[in-house]
């Protein structure tokens, strides 16, 4: 059963899969059940129906602070939904997350023409190489001193953190494209510039796409950081106010939510690298 | 008439990572004639591929030059076709794109694709890449298929097209046929003496199979190393194809193998340095 040329048939493959969060879910359902027989006010193990109460709260009404007449006397579903706590904190964390990832994309541009150009490669490495060793979270007091609390400083934590990682791995992405297929672009008539962006990025691009998906949980973990100290929304934000109040009931739903949509960015990530690149069978 | 490639007294040399030099080539020089397929072979490790990268522009020699119709080597351009034996499609684009790569990109301008003439200039690319494509062997049903879905044969003979499709004044070839099963070897080899036989592009063709130089070429440069490095010419008579080969057309093995005997070439096998011949012209 456990050999190196085991090959587990797929119910039981889907199964095996599945071992765990069934083992999860069952221990969380039985510690719950536990503590609410000792104490039925328990917060710290909320039991599902409190949990979906808390979901279902979160993304009905709005926040605390939020004046809560501005939905009207009465509020669509959609109109709930748009004004939820939830939705705020989903589109304040998000835009924050889309700007960072459209902020990596100058940084593959950086890598690729650090290894296809030489003098470019030489000017910039040793100083990506050093600014890749800082740690992002230690310069986050520099960042809020420097440019105060806002959007700027929290987006710089993410770029800071996560584009050297990418700048490097686009440079070494570059550099691993064979000799032969850019000798072989110039015999084909191809310039310095046709070459980088003909020859070399279609070849290196869905692979920096892969690059940016499996750094996505680092982007997030910056972004969270950010927010967790300085913020007034956000996804993080809320979940460092409820810990205040052991607010456990919204915590626990807020932590799959961020999950899921992490996974339905993934997701997306990947079917895009799929269909824009049909000849490239690695993801 | 001035020769169409005129190495003049090169020497390369590198320099080790422990220390000293290594000499590759001493005072080395030669000269193809247009029109001519001249075969290189030698040991691995001898130079060829050094020659060939010479010749391409992508490593440039310790001292001497390298002409090309008079001009100086630089960099690879497009008179020089290319055709090496790993790595020698684009796998991000598909076999016909690949084939009409060079026009496409020679063609590319800034924002191009706003003017009219361009989407008419790319359908007649693509149109003329499907001649080639044909004209080497492959059905109008590869068009979309991508290099990795492709035979290693017929992924050569892509490359060849899409080298042919610029009509390059040279075209090298680095081993192009080696990781080839020996019947699509001799199909391939056939393919490319037909073209030259019907362009009469120049060629340079590095092999360490000293049959195949003997088949293709017009003549055989052998890379030799005695003591210090040089290179001899062994020109044969085979400006005819047919005297090697079958009433089929394919080549005669006896016959080549005669040939290799009568002059005395050493054949492909392995050999310490002061063990290998040097091949007088």
């Amino acid at each position: 059963m456990f050999r190196v040329f085991a090959q587990p048939n797929r119910q039981l493959a889907w199964i095996a899969s599945w071992t765990l969060f069934a083992i999860g879910i069952c221990v969380y359902l039985r510690t719950a059940q536990v503590r609410h027989i000792e104490n039925p006010e328990d917060h710290i193990v909320p039991t599902v129906k409190q949990l979906v109460t808390g979901f279902v709260h979160s993304a009905s009404t709005p926040a605390e602070e939020d004046d809560e007449g501005q939905l009207g006397e009465h509020p669509s579903v959609w109109q709930r939904i748009y004004g939820s706590m939830l939705w705020k904190d989903t589109a304040a964390s998000g835009k924050r997350f889309l700007i960072s990832i459209a902020l990596m994309f100058p940084a593959v541009l950086l890598g690729l023409h650090m290894g296809a150009f030489p003098w470019i490669g030489r000017f910039f490495i040793k100083f990506v190489l050093f600014f890749d060793k800082i740690i992002a979270l230690s310069v986050l007091p520099i960042l809020f001193i420097a440019f105060g609390i806002g959007e700027f400083a929290k987006i710089m934590l993410i770029v800071i953190g996560v584009a050297p990682t990418i700048i490097l791995d686009s440079f070494n992405l570059t550099k691993s494209v064979p000799t032969e297929q850019v000798i072989k672009g110039f015999t084909l008539g191809a310039g310095d510039l046709c070459v980088a962006y003909h020859v070399i990025l279609p070849q290196i691009w869905p692979r920096v796409l892969n690059s940016i998906r499996l750094n996505l949980k680092g982007i997030v973990l910056f972004l969270f950081a950010g927010e967790m100290i300085a913020s007034q929304d956000g996804l993080a934000y809320r979940i460092a106010l409820l810990q205040r109040h052991m607010g456990m009931d919204l915590i626990i739903p807020y932590v799959l939510w961020t999950a899921l949509l992490l996974f339905v960015v993934d997701l997306t990530l990947k079917v895009i690298i799929r269909a824009t690149n049909p000849w490239f069978r690695e993801v | 008439m001035p020769p169409l490639v005129d190495v003049r007294n090169v020497t390369v040399d590198y320099r080790l990572k422990a220390g000293g030099v290594h000499t590759v080539f001493k005072e080395l020089s030669l000269t193809i004639q247009q029109g001519e397929f001249v075969c290189v072979v030698g040991e691995t490790g001898c130079g060829k591929s050094t020659l060939l990268k010479l010749l391409l522009g992508s490593e440039h020699p310790t001292r001497g030059t390298i002409l090309i119709n008079g001009t100086p080597v630089l960099q690879p351009d497009r008179d020089r076709g290319y055709v090496p034996q790993k790595y020698s499609l684009f796998p991000d684009k598909t076999v016909l794109q690949n084939i009409a790569f060079g026009p496409i990109s020679e063609a590319s301008r800034p924002f191009c694709f706003l003017r009219p003439q361009w989407w008419r200039q790319r359908k007649q690319v693509y149109a003329d890449a499907l001649q080639y494509m044909r004209h080497v062997g492959l059905s109008d049903r590869d068009a979309r298929k991508y290099p990795d879905q492709i035979s290693g044969g017929m992924q050569q003979r892509v490359a060849i097209a899409q080298s042919l499709m610029l009509k390059p004044k040279i075209l090298l070839m680095d081993e192009s046929f080696s990781a080839l099963d020996p019947n699509t070897r001799r199909a391939m080899q056939r393919l490319l003496r037909s073209i030259w036989a019907e362009n009469k592009t120049t060629i340079v063709f590095v092999t360490h199979n000293l049959s195949e130089a003997v088949y293709l070429g017009t003549r055989v440069l052998q890379i030799t190393q005695n003591g210090k490095l040089n290179c001899s010419e062994v020109s044969l008579d085979l400006l005819v194809p047919d005297y090697v080969r079958d009433a089929k057309g394919n080549p005669r093995q006896d016959e080549i193998d005669r040939i290799i005997r009568e002059i005395d070439l050493p054949v492909a096998e392995p050999a310490t340095p002061s063990e290998m011949v040097e091949v007088a012209s």
